[in-house]
């Protein structure tokens, strides 16, 4: 994990990250494309490799695989291979974005730098913690249900499945709003 | 299903979050402001809730898998601007926690997901449901993911006509890839999740579907 810049820092970062990654989502020119993703690599060289890894895993075969689609489709239909630019630039867009993305989020800590919006950073410790404590109770569910049956449940069992841990879920999520709304009260909120 | 990052110029990607401005204030204003104490718990909770669903992976033919919404469940428990609400949230914190979905489409995933689809599965729910529950039911599903991908589907469609240059993928290609799989598949899965889950939740005695 990368060293997580200050609160200010972070913010700043953020604020950059944020205009930067509108500004990139303008760009159409392969060429500029390419000169901004040197330059996101230079600012984000420590760490670099993986977060290109992660990068090709997460955004490129959707990028990518729907540019060859179109590429197969408009060489059926119109006889000819369309320009390659339009192509790389959208590939290329995407691939800034994300890796930028990943980039800022490895180094800032997200909940200290949003401190000044107590509401926002309440919803989300809120939020964050509730995800962790219901996906344990999916993650369990979904074992259970593998370990019953003596075959590999299909698409019938899991979305049966799903649907009754839904119910567990929700009711869970009922009790723990409950008791947060207990625990807030009674730190003055 | 999403918007991906780097798809949706600012041309458009801006004008969906004017559009989304209005609702996350009046949302954030009804459950986020003087009465925080009962109802931010309960948009916490509600929002991992819609997070964690939409972890479940369903496998299907072909060797892929889809994934489910979960997002009109929440509009048939409480409200479709609820609903938006959370959905909002979970693509805030799939964009900023987790590195998923992106943050300049934002708000057009958020009206394609969080609004169009859960109201337009809301409303036929609300036409169908004095013929049968259990078809309406599946009907809301239905109808929610097949909305929402035909919001996505156009979204991308009017980039391409506002500039090819910028997305040059056809909306042929597009309406092939996203709608094929909605309409044969992934709308199937959530409808029949919409039916079983919604009538386990009313077995748990929850609160009930009321609209």
């Amino acid at each position: 994990m990368a060293s997580r810049a200050e609160p200010r820092a972070g913010r700043r970062l953020l604020a950059a990250w944020l205009a930067g990654v509108f500004a990139v989502s303008a760009l159409r020119d392969a060429r500029a494309l390419a000169a901004v993703a040197l330059l996101a690599l230079l600012l984000f060289r420590r760490g670099a490799s993986r977060t290109l890894r992660r990068t090709a895993r997460a955004v490129l075969p959707v990028s990518a695989g729907l540019s060859l689609a179109s590429l197969v489709f408009l060489r059926v239909t119109g006889g000819a291979w369309p320009p390659a630019e339009p192509y790389l630039a959208l590939c290329l867009r995407a691939a800034v974005i994300g890796f930028a993305t990943f980039s800022v989020l490895d180094r800032v800590d997200l909940l200290r730098s949003l401190a000044p919006s107590p509401t926002l950073t309440r919803l989300l410790v809120v939020t964050l913690a509730q995800i962790h404590a219901l996906r344990l109770v999916a993650t369990e569910s979904r074992d259970g249900l593998r370990s019953r049956l003596p075959r590999r449940p299909g698409a019938l069992d899991l979305t049966r499945n799903a649907g009754a841990i839904t119910a567990v879920l929700f009711t869970l999520a009922a009790r723990n709003a409950r008791d947060i709304s207990d625990a807030m009260r009674a730190r003055g909120f | 299903m999403h918007v991906p990052d780097g798809f949706i110029s600012p041309a458009l990607s801006l004008p969906a979050y004017a559009a989304c401005a209005p609702l996350w204030a009046w949302g954030a204003r009804r459950h986020l402001g003087r009465d925080a104490v009962e109802s931010l718990p309960v948009v916490g909770t509600l929002t991992a809730l819609a997070f964690v669903i939409q972890t479940i992976m369903i496998p299907v033919p072909g060797g892929t898998s889809t994934h489910l919404v979960g997002v009109m469940l929440l509009a048939l428990l409480y409200h479709p601007l609820l609903a938006f609400l959370c959905e909002s949230l979970v693509l805030l914190v799939q964009a900023l926690f987790f590195g998923a979905g992106g943050v300049t489409v934002l708000g057009v995933n958020a009206l394609a997901m969080g609004l169009l689809g859960p109201l337009a599965g809301w409303l036929a729910w609300r036409a169908l449901r004095r013929f049968s529950e259990p078809a309406g039911l599946f009907a809301a599903g239905w109808v929610s993911m097949q909305v929402a991908t035909l919001a996505v589907v156009g979204a991308l469609a009017l980039q391409h006509r506002l500039d090819p240059g910028y997305l040059p993928t056809p909306p042929a290609v597009l309406l092939t890839a996203m709608m094929v799989p909605s309409l044969t598949v992934a709308g199937v899965v959530e409808g029949l999740y919409t039916v079983f889950a919604l009538s386990l939740v009313r077995k748990a005695r929850f609160r009930g579907v009321e609209g």
